[in-house]
């Protein structure tokens, strides 16, 4: 018994034992840290916003969801909606599925420039279509007066037209990203057994391409019916939900109705959430490994060139003008009106101010979204505590949930103390950090997923604690995707208006809030040289980040978040 | 019988990626009935030549001739070769039947003569009742045969097959390897075979085209390529070698024997063809299984040399050693040997055989 005691551990202090006790449990630490911040920012403003739409003065009541199915301008609201997604999703696909096709086995010549104008709608934010359209085909549009139509572009059709060029990339990038990906030899076989280009696309191409098409469309789909811009400058009488929520806070302070309206919009985002991160995950024709051949191009048929090309040509004109009148109604007086060239627009001081705000709130968004995603994609890639799903899926739910329904939200949770700050700075970054918080995680986790647990074991096992671990082995490794969720969240945060919609207060605005303004209330120039100047630091942020890809081998493009 | 013997024509072929010349002027034929396998290292042009055969790829200048009608400016769909690929490209989302009868709707056959031929395509790949299954409801040897089927179907004059067995594991390539010979000897379906592996290439084909850089370097049966190759590459492509530098000494034509002199001595040879003269510098290509191993000197016989051994591996079937002479090293394949086993630095015998194949080289040695 003698020989035992001199194994016996040494008497080690509290803070000794503090410290082995945080090295060995400080992921769990961070996990919970981390929850609580989602809990807070994330889960708690949209239960508000569930709470407020059955809750009145006496009790729990379903009477808010009675008045939105029995009032026939709710119901139309929420039928325009989702007419509108559909429709916007079909289009979008064939427009997206011919430009995709175009640029993988179209004319080598054609492939780049198409590609170019098919992405130019992520430079810009969604709402530059609906001021194009304005210049075009408005009361006072260029167009309307030159051809002395006398219809109006306010309403459902400018809506679908607007949204559809602003959502082409996406679906374009899908598409394209399974096409690529699809094996060469298949078509090549098809070809070889004597099937003709048209049969080719109807028995092979699009068959194989269904699950990639199917998510592209159920994502196009959230997007479009959760866009607030397009519909709310370009709606006019037809009633939508996001639009209809902002008129029911702003302007009726019927925060009831509100929540409803919300509740009724989001649950179709939420549903097709799951779709699309559960269901279609995975659903993939697989096909069989083996050096794929870079195959030759081969000449499209004529009956399958020409549709592709006029539809493709139709919409790289469409985003070619919208650029191209925006820009020019940024230097000129009234375009279409007073041609004259001025810089009253581009130097107009509320503008600036509004894009020095939006920089600075954006800046600190990205700062604290960046540090947030990075630990968040470390816990849940290499985290194994109980509830690791639930945190993955709600880092990632803030992308899919309707900027409008967050902005409620906030604005009802965070009104009153414990957490009082509505009004300030801060309530506009957390904002979009949790709503853009995806980007960053999945760039982390994706990053993560390519090293090697044995690194940080090997770390350890060179007798590094966890503490020197993280800062000597992960946050270098890390580093890359770091960069990405920061310049990810600063260019998505700062173009970013439903949310902030309602939030924003009097005497510090923001860029894409004085945007929304000023094409409401007519003043196009100073809508469009915004616009113009928020596209400028897009292209700038891009810029950045491609010289980072190419600096750092870490491919951080093809990643976008909500708007 | 016909009169015109060639199936297919190539002639002259010339491919450019951009500046890179992949094909540098390819040609040859290949005669009704027989398969031919294009075999050499990756980046040789072999699948390009396929490709080219089977109108995927298009040629820079030259001729494709099938069953004597120019086919190069037609599109794949309109040449009656088939390709079966290197990883089949089987359509995912059909079944076994929808993609071997894919090319015959195209065709127009009729409901019940494409269930026949169906049946009878199965049946001959010896998948009988799997028409019902999806593509990735097969193994790897199940696809495989599918692919083959599909590139059946429509009968073609040529069959192109573009490394069909690299995809699956060792046990069942060879038995593929096998079947796929069977069945070409069974249908007598004029067939190429692409493949970088050289003894796949000399266990399955009439004939190896072996091709390096985009230049044929020899046409020939296995046997030919094995036992008599063209220069330095072939003969190490298809198998290990010892080369062996030297000098003819002596050539005497009516006793049918040569001499020559190499870095471990004098080595007595019947040379296999008349025009070399003495003083040529020579290659002498001494494959490692003719070499004779023993641990006392021979009795009888010439060539025999003493060297000591330096890595011996028994493999059971075979022991392989290392042994050097004089500084020269050599590769011994010793079949068969039972309870011999020499170690290292053990000093052995070397007994080289007499007919050995020379290369005769071109540029004289400083």
């Amino acid at each position: 018994m003698a020989k035992a005691e001199s194994y016996s551990v040494p008497e080690s202090t509290f803070w000794e034992r503090l410290k082995t006790f945080v090295n060995a449990e400080l992921i769990n630490i961070f996990a919970a840290l981390l929850f609580l911040l989602l809990a807070i920012f994330l889960l708690y403003p949209i239960l508000a916003v569930l709470i407020k739409s059955v809750k009145d003065p006496q009790g729990l009541t379903l009477g808010y969801y009675l008045k939105f199915f029995t009032k026939g301008y709710y119901f139309r609201s929420l039928q325009n909606t989702l007419l509108l997604g559909f429709i916007n999703t079909i289009i979008s696909l064939v427009v997206g599925f011919c430009l995709a096709y175009l640029t993988t086995r179209g004319p080598i010549i054609l492939r780049k420039p198409l590609k170019i104008v098919s992405m130019m709608p992520l430079i810009a934010p969604p709402y530059l279509f609906a001021i194009s359209l304005i210049i075009l085909f408005g009361r006072n549009g260029i167009l309307t007066k030159a051809f002395g139509f006398n219809w109006s572009i306010y309403g459902f059709t400018g809506v679908v037209i607007a949204q559809t060029l602003a959502f082409i990339p996406l679906a374009y990038l899908m598409i394209e990203n399974t096409l690529m990906s699809l094996n060469p030899n298949l078509e090549e076989s098809a070809y070889d057994l004597g099937a003709s280009e048209g049969r080719i696309i109807r028995t092979i191409t699009i068959p194989l391409l269904t699950p990639g098409i199917l998510k592209a469309g159920l994502l196009v789909f959230v997007m479009t019916i959760a866009e607030f811009g397009n519909a709310a400058i370009l709606g006019g009488r037809t009633p939508f939900l996001a639009p209809d929520t902002y008129t029911m806070i702003i302007g009726e302070a019927d925060f009831e109705m509100g929540s409803v309206l919300s509740v009724i919009l989001i649950i179709p985002c939420i549903i097709i959430f799951f779709l699309h991160n559960y269901l279609l995950t995975g659903k993939k024709f697989t096909t069989i490994g083996g050096k794929p051949v870079a195959s030759e191009p081969r000449k499209m048929t004529l009956l399958v060139k020409v549709p592709f090309l006029v539809i493709g040509f139709a919409a790289v004109f469409a985003i070619l003008i919208s650029f191209g009148v925006v820009l020019m109604a940024s230097f000129t007086k009234i375009l279409g009106v007073k041609n004259e060239i001025v810089f009253s627009h581009i130097l107009n001081f509320d503008s600036n101010r509004a894009i020095y705000n939006s920089i600075q709130v954006s800046l600190i968004a990205a700062f604290i979204g960046a540090i947030i995603g990075t630990l968040l994609a470390y816990v849940i890639v290499r985290g194994k505590f109980f509830g690791r799903n639930f945190i993955e899926m709600l880092s990632l739910s803030g992308f899919a949930l309707p900027g409008t329904v967050i902005g409620i939200g906030y604005l009802l949770a965070f009104n009153t103390p414990p957490f009082k700050l509505t009004g300030g700075i801060m309530i506009l970054a957390l904002n979009c950090v949790f709503r853009f918080l995806a980007v960053g995680v999945e760039a982390g986790i994706s990053k993560l997923h390519q090293i090697n647990i044995e690194i940080e074991e090997a770390s350890a096992d060179l007798g590094a604690n966890f503490m020197t671990t993280f800062y000597k082995i992960i946050l270098p490794i890390m580093f890359p995707a770091f960069i990405a969720g920061f310049i990810y969240t600063f260019m998505t945060a700062i173009v970013s208006l439903s949310a902030v919609v309602f939030l924003v207060s009097p005497g510090f605005e923001l860029a894409a809030v004085k945007i929304f303004d000023a094409a409401v209330y007519g003043e196009i120039g100073v809508a469009s040289a915004t616009t113009m100047k928020l596209v400028a630091i897009v292209i700038f942020c891009m810029m950045i980040l491609n010289y980072l890809t190419k600096k750092t081998g870490f491919d951080i493009s093809q990643k976008k978040g909500a708007i | 019988m016909d009169t015109y013997p060639f199936m297919l024509v190539l002639e002259n072929i010339h491919k450019f990626y951009d500046r890179l010349e992949v094909l540098k002027g390819i040609s040859m034929e290949v005669r009704k009935g027989e398969m031919v396998t294009f075999v050499g290292p990756s980046g040789c042009g072999k699948t390009t030549l396929l490709r080219i055969i089977g109108g995927f790829t298009s040629l820079d200048s030259g001729e494709v001739i099938l069953d004597g009608q120019r086919i190069d400016h037609l599109p794949p769909n309109l040449r009656d070769t088939r390709i079966c690929f290197q990883n089949y490209a089987l359509f995912p989302h059909m079944t076994v039947a929808e993609n071997i009868s894919y090319g015959l709707k195209i065709k127009k056959w009729k409901k019940n003569r494409i269930q026949e031929r169906i049946e009878e395509l199965l049946k001959l790949v010896k998948l009988e009742g799997l028409g019902g299954r999806m593509i990735d409801k097969l193994s790897g040897g199940q696809q495989q045969r599918v692919a083959l089927a599909r590139a059946l179907s429509l009968e073609p004059k040529v069959l192109l097959l573009d490394e069909p067995l690299s995809n699956l594991d060792a046990n069942l390539r060879l038995t593929m390897r096998g079947e796929i010979r069977k069945l070409q000897d069974r249908l007598k379906i004029t067939t190429i075979f692409v493949t970088h592996d050289q003894f796949e290439a000399m266990s399955i084909s009439d004939r190896i085209v072996v091709m390096k850089e985009g230049v044929i370097q020899q046409v020939g049966s296995p046997i030919e390529i094995y036992e008599r190759p063209n220069n330095e590459f072939i003969a190490s492509f298809v198998g290990y070698v010892n080369f062996l530098d030297g000098r003819i000494e002596k050539v005497d034509i009516g006793l049918h024997r040569a001499i020559a002199s190499t870095p471990i001595g004098e080595i007595q040879f019947i040379p296999e063809r008349t025009n070399i003269n003495v003083g040529d510098s020579v290659k002498l290509v001494i494959r490692p299984e003719t070499i004779n191993i023993s641990g006392s000197e021979p009795l009888t016989g010439n060539n025999t040399f003493q060297g000591e051994v330096e890595i011996g591996m028994y493999v059971g079937s075979l022991a392989k050693y290392t042994v050097m002479i004089k500084g020269e090293k050599f590769i011994i394949d010793q079949p068969n040997p039972r309870e011999t086993f020499f170690k290292p630095r053990e000093k052995v015998y070397l007994s080289i055989p007499e007919n050995i194949h020379l290369l005769i080289k071109t540029e004289t040695p400083q």
